[in-house]
């Protein structure tokens, strides 16, 4: 496996005696919480889309202490199941303040959400619309569109969303069925390059919306963006700012009176938790050194695999580098962080850090081997400070 | 949370402000709460749905029971499907019946309502004719053999605990609960919003009634005009009861009244045309 990660060699001692400290106190592993890096990415993000409602991803990290934050910055949510639904009841955050966006849905998800208080649904397709029939003096529908995306790390545009093509039959669909289409709404992929994708969905569902506009008695006047913003897993100081210059300028020439949605997930809460693991064992075997973590890719390295993401890491000590493995726990060959890098000599119950570990995470993680889960730690703001 | 937005609907909606929390209760999927606000109240929701306030409840309640006790004018038996919160068994209780039976799903309801909507039940719970039985309304209507005059149809909206409460199936079984000559109501949801409530209850409810037809009152809270409530008779004359027999019937009770009085009736029965054009659609 070519291995492109960045990689950190050492740490000054007060930063390392910190994380063996949180190690000592809750045990190995972790996932460290700081809620004041959510706080700053959904400043900056709001700051860079204005006029832009985010609605955050839950699915990319379905925690209490997480939702709890955003919830108090004002932040909607993007819900996709009745369990996500769930979550944010336990918390008394009421459905109006949220969107279901999954394009397939079974019956008793639609009453799970109306119940719930969702009334926003996003459907792909015609047969679709008709489940939402019975309910249709209730909700507004968001119509998904698919724009391929040839950048996108993980192309969202391939499993939902109609051809931009078919929105016209589609809305004629839904308006003979008693429904109203309010809008459209898109996903260019995950962890975009650049905003050009953004740009162009943009500029082709303001065309299509108005052609439709100037035809129809109830217009569409929401677009959702859906999500795409980068997390900075190359720790090279990603300016979400220029990244959303040209998003900005696309959304400049909307009607001022449409409404705009998002669905940011990973950039917002990717680089606010940071994964603690210890190495459990280690071995030689072909001249290269395996090092055995308690935390793999069946655990909080899920999106390794699921989300074709390879996290920062970090070991806190420093000496003559040796071509390396970092396994993990379960028992599957398949199970390894990272291959092919080059590490100091480490110790059984050395640490290794994992940065941008806040999104696709512990949200993908498996039961397997019914190991524990990484404990997920919300990190008091003072100790937060130091850390960073 | 210090304001309550109604998520009945996805382009408008009523806001309340909550001046007091009394109580909030989540189990499974079902949210309940009861808070007072200045204008009204105090203000049941339930799953995000204004269910009943103090300052209108009365309207909802009299003409759910009144309507269908003096038209009939001899009730002596009543079926209460739900009513929870206790204003049905109340007003039930103003007239000179023998027995009320009343089958709510759940307990706890109705303790939560005695502690927190007092006003509501306003003792009735305590009424010697009172038969509360906890169970499913349909499990109820279906396996119990017990014959009524009157059947309330108290239930939340269609989609939720009370769904099966708009089922085919459940009229079907009510109306065998049902005496000789005897009335169903139900309630029927704010057809200016939900023409739809009111198309598929003629449709499952008409096969079982020589006579189906709806009667309406705008009741503040459930805001978007009149609402729609089912009646369900074999006796055909009922719904067109003599305007004076009515005040007779009135005047003899000497129940006093807020919203209910004979004219209002009669009137009630007088559906605006949407509503028409609405049910010749569902023809």
């Amino acid at each position: 496996m070519a291995d492109s990660r960045r990689i950190l060699i050492g740490a000054a001692p007060e930063e390392r005696a910190r994380f063996e400290a949180l190690v000592e106190q809750h045990g190995s592993p972790l996932l460290l919480f700081d809620s004041a890096i959510l706080r700053q990415q959904y400043q900056a993000l709001t700051k860079a889309l204005p006029g832009t409602d985010l609605y955050y991803a839950v699915k990319s990290h379905p925690n209490e202490h997480i939702i709890r934050e955003l919830d108090a910055l004002g932040a909607g949510f993007d819900v996709a199941s009745a369990g996500e639904m769930d979550m944010l009841m336990d918390l008394q955050i009421s459905g109006w303040r949220t969107i279901h966006t999954h394009p397939i849905k079974k019956d008793q998800e639609i009453r799970d959400a109306l119940r719930f208080g969702a009334t926003t649904f996003v459907v792909d397709n015609i047969d679709e619309l008709k489940k939402l029939t019975p309910y249709r003096s209730r909700v507004g529908i968001l119509l998904r569109v698919s724009f391929r995306s040839d950048q996108a790390v993980v192309d969202l545009s391939r499993k939902f969303g109609c051809d931009p093509d078919e929105v016209p039959a589609i809305t004629h669909a839904a308006n003979a069925l008693g429904l109203h289409v309010k809008g459209l709404s898109f996903h260019v992929g995950s962890q975009c390059g650049n905003a050009d994708k953004h740009v162009e969905a943009i500029d082709r569902c303001h065309t299509i919306m108005q052609q439709l506009n100037r035809r129809c008695s109830a217009p569409m006047g929401s677009l959702d963006i859906g999500g795409g913003f980068p997390a900075d897993y190359a720790m090279a100081g990603f300016d979400i700012e220029a990244f959303c210059a040209p998003i900005r300028q696309a959304l400049a020439k909307l009607p001022d009176d449409w409404h705009i949605l998002a669905e940011p997930g990973r950039f917002l809460i990717a680089p606010a938790v940071t994964s603690v693991t210890t190495i459990t064992g280690k071995s030689i075997r072909h001249g290269i050194r395996w090092y055995y973590l308690d935390d793999g890719v069946y655990g909080s390295f899920s999106g390794q695999i699921f989300d074709h993401a390879q996290y920062p890491l970090q070991v806190l000590t420093d000496g003559p580098r040796r071509l390396s493995i970092l396994a993990g726990p379960t028992c599957d060959s398949i199970d390894v962080v990272a291959e092919g890098v080059e590490l100091p000599e480490l110790e059984t119950g050395d640490l290794v850090i994992g940065y941008q570990m806040g999104a696709y995470t512990a949200a993908t993680r498996t039961r397997f081997n019914l190991l524990p889960d990484a404990q997920f730690i919300h990190l008091p703001e003072t100790s937060a400070e130091e850390i960073r | 949370m210090k304001y309550f937005k109604e998520t009945l609907y996805d382009s408008i909606c009523q806001e309340f402000r909550i001046d007091k929390l009394y109580f909030e209760h989540k189990t499974d999927f079902q949210h309940l709460i009861v808070f007072h606000n200045a204008q009204l109240g105090r203000v049941m929701t339930l799953d995000g749905v204004v269910q009943t306030t103090e300052a209108d409840e009365f309207i909802y309640h009299e003409m759910m029971v009144h309507v269908p006790l003096f038209a009939h004018g001899s009730a002596k038996r009543v079926l209460i499907i739900g009513g929870g919160d206790g204003g049905m068994l109340r007003e039930v209780l103003k007239h000179p019946i023998e027995h009320v039976t009343q089958v709510e799903i759940d307990q706890t309801v109705v303790d939560m309502a005695k502690e927190y909507l007092p006003n509501h039940s306003a003792g009735s719970y305590d009424d010697p004719r009172l038969n509360l039985v906890i169970a499913d309304g349909m499990d109820y209507v279906r396996e119990s053999n017990g014959q009524f005059d009157v059947i309330i149809s108290d239930s939340t909206d269609p989609i939720g605990p009370g769904e099966i409460l708009f089922s085919e199936n459940f009229y079907a079984a009510a109306k065998r609960r049902l005496s000789e000559g005897g009335v169903m109501a139900t309630q029927n949801g704010v057809p200016f919003f939900q023409p739809d409530e009111l198309r598929t209850t003629w449709q499952r409810m008409a096969p079982y009634f020589e006579d189906l037809c709806f009667y309406c009152a705008p009741v503040p809270t459930y805001y978007g005009g009149f609402m729609a409530f089912a009646w369900g008779s074999d006796n055909t004359c009922l719904r067109g009861i003599n305007l004076q027999v009515l005040q007779g019937r009135f005047a003899e009770s000497g129940i006093a009244t807020r919203y209910y009085n004979p004219g209002i009736h009669s009137a009630s029965f007088a559906l605006p045309q949407y509503m028409v054009d609405a049910l010749n659609e569902a023809n």
